[in-house]
Order: C-alpha cells, then structure tokens, then sequence
C-alpha cells in the first residue's frame, strides 16, 4: 500500500475497497447468471412468487396530508438530537443550560403554534 | 469550551432573531386586512438591531469560541444590512399587501435571511460562514416561490433553490478539504498559519477553488450566473430587489471575510482565478444586459456586471504589498455600500412604476417624465449611479476600484473595466433618454405610494450626500480595515 500515512494515501485505501466491492457484487451476479438453470414461466414473473397476488399499480398516490406531518415530524427529531447531549452536560452547566434549552424548544415550539394556527395539524 | 457566551456582542443578532419570531407569531394571530402590520413591527427590530449596533461602535469582542467576532468591519456590513432591510420592507409594504400574498410568512423570512447576513459579517469559522450563507440562501428559495400558483416564480424558485443547493454542496466540499488538509482547523485565523506557504499545494488550490466557485453562484458571477435573471425576473420583485441587494452582498461579505481572513497566504494560487472571473463578469454581464427589453432582467445583467467590479479588488490582493491590500479591501467596502443603495433605489424604482399605470417592460418608460417627473428623475438618478457617472455616488465606488487596480499595477483589469463602464453607460441611458425625450403611449399619470416615495428620496438624497461627503464613508472604511 503506497505510505498510507498521507492525506491522500488513505483515499487510496478507500478507492481499493470500493474497488473490491464492485467487483464482488458484479461478479457474484455474473457467476449466479453463468450457473443458474433459466426455466422461465409466467409464475416466476410475478412480483411475489410464493405470496399474495398485487391488487392494482404499484404507482399508488399517499395522502399529501403525510407530507406534513413528514415535516413536523423532522423538527421534533432534531430537537431530540440536540436534546441528548444537552442532559449529558446539563449538570456542568446548570442554569445557563436549562435556559438555552427553554429557548430552543420556544422557537421550535412557535413551529408547532404556527402549524396548528394554520389548520395543518387537524386531518379532515 | 466552557467560555461565557458574550451576550452584549451578540445583541444585534438577538433583538433581530426576537423580531423574526414575534412577526411570525402576530402574524398568526392578525385578522386578514390587519396582516401588513408586519412591515411597522419589523421596521422596528431593525431600529432596535441598529441602536443594538451603535452600542457596540468603537468595540473589539471576540466570543463564541473565537468563531465570531465584532469589529468595525462586521459592525459597518450589520449597519448595511439593517439599513438594507427597512428598504426593501419600504419597497414590499404595498406590493405584498395588495397581492394577497403571505405577508407574514415573507417578512418572517426576510429577517431570517438578513440575520444570516448579520452572522456572516461576524463570522471567523468555516462553520459558521457555512451556516450563515445557508442562512442567507435557505429563506431566499421561499420567499422566491410565494407566488405558489404563478408558474414563473415556481420556476424562479426551483432554478435558485437547485443552483443555491449545488453551489452549497460544491463550497462544503471545498471547506472539508481544507479541514482534512489543516488537520481539523476551522477557525480562519489558524486555518491562514497553517497554509503558509503551501500555495502550490494542488489540494490547497482545488479547496479553494472549490469555495470560490460556491461563491460565485452565490454572487451571480459569470459563468455561474444564469439561474439570476430568471430568478429575478419570476420572483416577486421586492424579492428580486432583496436577492440582488442583501443575499449578493451577503456572499460578498463572505468572500472578504474568507479571502482576507483565512486564504491571504495563499493569494497567488487564486488572484488570477479572480482576474478571470471580473474580467468575464464584468464583459458578459454589460454586453447581454444591452439587449434586454424588461427593466427586472436588465437590472439583473448589470448586477451581474456590478460584481464583476467587486471581484477586480480580489484580484488585487497581495499578502506581500499591504497598501495594496488595503486599498483593494476598502474599494470593495466603499463599492458593495454604495451598491447596496443605488440598486434598492432603481428597484424601488421599477416597483413604483409597475404598481400603477406601468409595467417591466422598457418600452412602456418612453415619456415617463411627462406621466411621473419625480419618479423619472429618481429613476435617472439611480440609473446614472449605477452608471458610475456624477453628480451620484455612484461613480466614487468604480473610481476607488479603478485607482486600487491602478495601484496594484493590474492595467489590463483598470482598461477592462474602463471599457465595460462605457458599455455600461449606453444601456443605463438608453432608458433614461427614453424616459425624458420620447412621447408616452398612455397618457394617464403614475401613481406612486408615499413610502415608496420616501424610500427613493432618501436613496437619492444619500447618492446625491455622499458625492461631496466621500471622506466620511473612507473614514468610516478606513477604520472597518482590520489590518
């Protein structure tokens, strides 16, 4: 391996690895296609082989009420990401840190406010 | 680590931060024709924001863990931003209120942009000034697409938010070169130590290659240009007016604070990357803006153009020559301030002439003094400013930057530049010739609101000031010069 040491040594590393993984994946699927005996039948070209028939098309719309949701959900989980190193430090730093944290949670907490004045949060 | 946080540098970022959140709170709670109240209430945290930057006029905090840091210079690019800011709320009052557009939700989204633009004056971290120019951008995409149901601003809006993401994406890789490169330093000062003498370092040259290149999206320099017009054009035009003023000069701030801050000792690995991009910002931006016919895209083409003159003052920079140094540092100062108002005005111009009896199209402004004179002879002032032509302010910005390209012995940017005013001036005074000495088509007067009107009269009355009281602006730059 050429002086692994450097900034540009280790990307080598990586580029052999990513290497390696290529060629294990293209290479298993060649081999399974060269070994496999190929006896196709309508059965076999059906989603599930072995399972329930697939009623209508798989380009089903979702509600676009879950998109929201979808959103409103990402702001609390990064709260909650923020929230668990927070109680980590939060003896070593005593007041300052609740009060940073109360403010934090008030302006994602406006986010809430915002959302349930504009009518998002009831599902009609 | 655990450094007290300085709260009384921080104040001007608070009170706006506060006024952000409570426009968006009142808004919620205000009937339907009660929603404009939001441009009075912002108008007052920006007061608020600028009594908090006087307070600290004169100071030298460092906080933050040293990633931001209040001098003159980060005070002065507040002061523009606040000032910056009561314009364009003076330009949205009654554009947004008549447009049954989302009030509140814009002007929230204006003050987060500028707190961004507040941040990346303070900024000394690769960190934060990423942050800050997310700050700047991320508000900038919405408020682009707020006419939802018009497909131009669907469009304005797309086009910006896949160029601004892109540009992002390509300055972050950049960044983290810089960071793997220096051994994990983010702070600038160290970061401008560790690079010493490794300019011809090819990783040192792509990183900074790689930001100067978001940047350039970010500023709208040629070749990274095309999403602006169409941008400008689509979106709501006191947007427009705020992308081409605050998110420009917010990316400029970042470039200073990057190029003066952090790469000086690597200067001339990219000065000639910045001789090429003035060079072809300034020629493009003027040669296509000739041959618009819509007063939205023109103005976009000669912002572009107008750029290109801040980049000539980055092209200039010599760690080894420090009068030079400072001289371009300064010229970029004095250029990006006077920029700042003379595009505000010409937009608010184009604003008040579209609202009522008007439109964006250059025809239409043949005979505009005979409908308006008041509006006319503003519009021409702005326009010869943007000329770089006395009696307005604006030819002392192309003067500083052309004696500093003088002084720095870079004649080839100083003739560029000399040419592309003259290019410049013909189409700025193809509107105004049409304006004063053409026969309008409609007869009917232009109607123009009292806030407008009080907006472009202090716009012309600073142009017009700062002709003759120049010295005081070099002060006010001599003294935001850091080194």
């Amino acid at each position: 391996m050429p002086e692994g040491g450097t900034y540009f040594g280790q990307y080598v590393t990586i580029g052999i690895f990513a290497l390696v993984g290529v060629v294990l994946v293209l290479g298993t699927l060649q081999l399974a296609k060269l070994v496999a005996p190929n006896v196709p039948d309508t059965d076999k070209y059906t989603t599930y082989e072995s399972g329930i028939d697939p009623i209508g098309s798989g380009w089903a719309q979702s509600n676009v009420r879950y998109y929201i949701f979808a959103l409103l959900f990402v702001v609390f989980d990064v709260e909650a990401v923020f929230l668990f190193p927070w109680a980590i430090v939060f003896e070593r730093f005593g007041t300052q840190a609740f009060v940073e944290m109360v403010i934090f949670i008030g302006i994602l907490a406006i986010a809430l406010l915002y959302a349930a004045k504009k009518k998002v949060l009831e599902w009609q | 680590m655990n450094s007290p946080i300085d709260l009384h540098a921080i104040t001007p970022e608070l009170v706006l931060a506060g006024t952000a959140c409570l426009v968006l709170i009142a808004d919620l709670f205000l009937p339907e024709d009660g929603k404009w109240l939001a441009v009075p209430l912002s108008a007052a945290g920006l007061i608020g924001t600028l009594a908090a930057i006087v307070s600290l006029l004169g100071e030298h905090r460092i906080t933050l863990d040293g990633s931001f840091e209040v001098n003159s210079f980060s005070l002065l690019f507040k002061g523009l931003f606040a000032i910056i800011g009561l314009f364009v709320l003076a330009i949205s009052l009654d554009h947004f209120r008549d447009g049954k557009y989302y009030q509140g939700e814009y002007y929230f989204l204006m003050l987060c942009s500028l707190l961004g633009g507040f941040v990346i004056a303070s900024s000394r971290d690769l960190i934060s000034v990423f942050i800050a120019i997310e700050l700047i951008s991320i508000p900038a995409f919405v408020m682009t697409g707020l006419r939802k149901r018009d497909s131009r601003s669907n469009e304005a809006a797309l086009k910006f938010f896949l160029f601004g993401v892109l540009s992002s994406a390509v300055m972050l890789y950049g960044m983290s070169l810089i960071y793997g490169f220096t051994g994990g330093l983010t702070n600038l000062g160290e970061i401008s130590t560790a690079l010493a003498g490794k300019a011809d370092e090819p990783i040192v040259i792509l990183s900074v290659f790689f930001i100067v290149v978001g940047f350039a999206f970010k500023i709208s320099a040629v070749p990274f240009h095309f999403w602006a017009p169409d941008t400008y054009e689509g979106a709501p035009s006191p947007v427009a007016a705020f992308l081409s003023t605050s998110s420009k000069i917010g990316g400029f701030v970042g470039l200073l604070v990057l190029m003066y801050a952090a790469f000086p000792s690597v200067a001339e690995a990219w000065r000639p990357a910045f001789a090429a991009l003035a060079i072809l910002t300034m020629t493009v931006g003027n040669l296509i803006a000739l041959r618009q016919r819509n007063i939205i895209r023109l103005l976009a083409y000669s912002g572009i153009a107008q750029s290109g003159y801040v980049l000539v003052t980055f092209a200039l920079i010599d760690p080894n020559n420090l009068d030079v140094t400072r001289q371009a540092f300064q010229s970029a100062l004095i250029y990006l301030a006077i920029y700042g108002v003379m595009d505000l005005g010409a937009f608010a111009a184009a604003v008040a002439f579209a609202r009522k009896g008007g439109s964006y199209f250059i025809d239409d402004y043949s005979g505009l003094f005979q409908r308006n004179p008041a509006l006319a002879l503003m519009l021409a002032g702005f326009l010869i400013s943007l000329a770089g032509a006395p009696p307005m302010a604006g030819m002392w910005a192309k003067l500083f930057v052309f004696l500093a390209a003088l002084e720095a012995q870079s004649y080839i940017l100083a003739i560029v530049m000399g040419i592309n005013a003259v290019v410049a001036a013909w189409y700025y005074l193809a509107v105004v010739k049409r304006m004063f000495f053409e026969q309008p088509e409609a007869q009917e007067p232009v109607e123009v609101t009292n806030v407008l009107y009080a907006a472009m009269a202090v716009a012309t009355v600073a142009l017009l000031a700062f002709l003759p009281g120049i010295n005081f602006l070099t002060e006010m730059v001599e003294r935001s010069t850091p080194f």
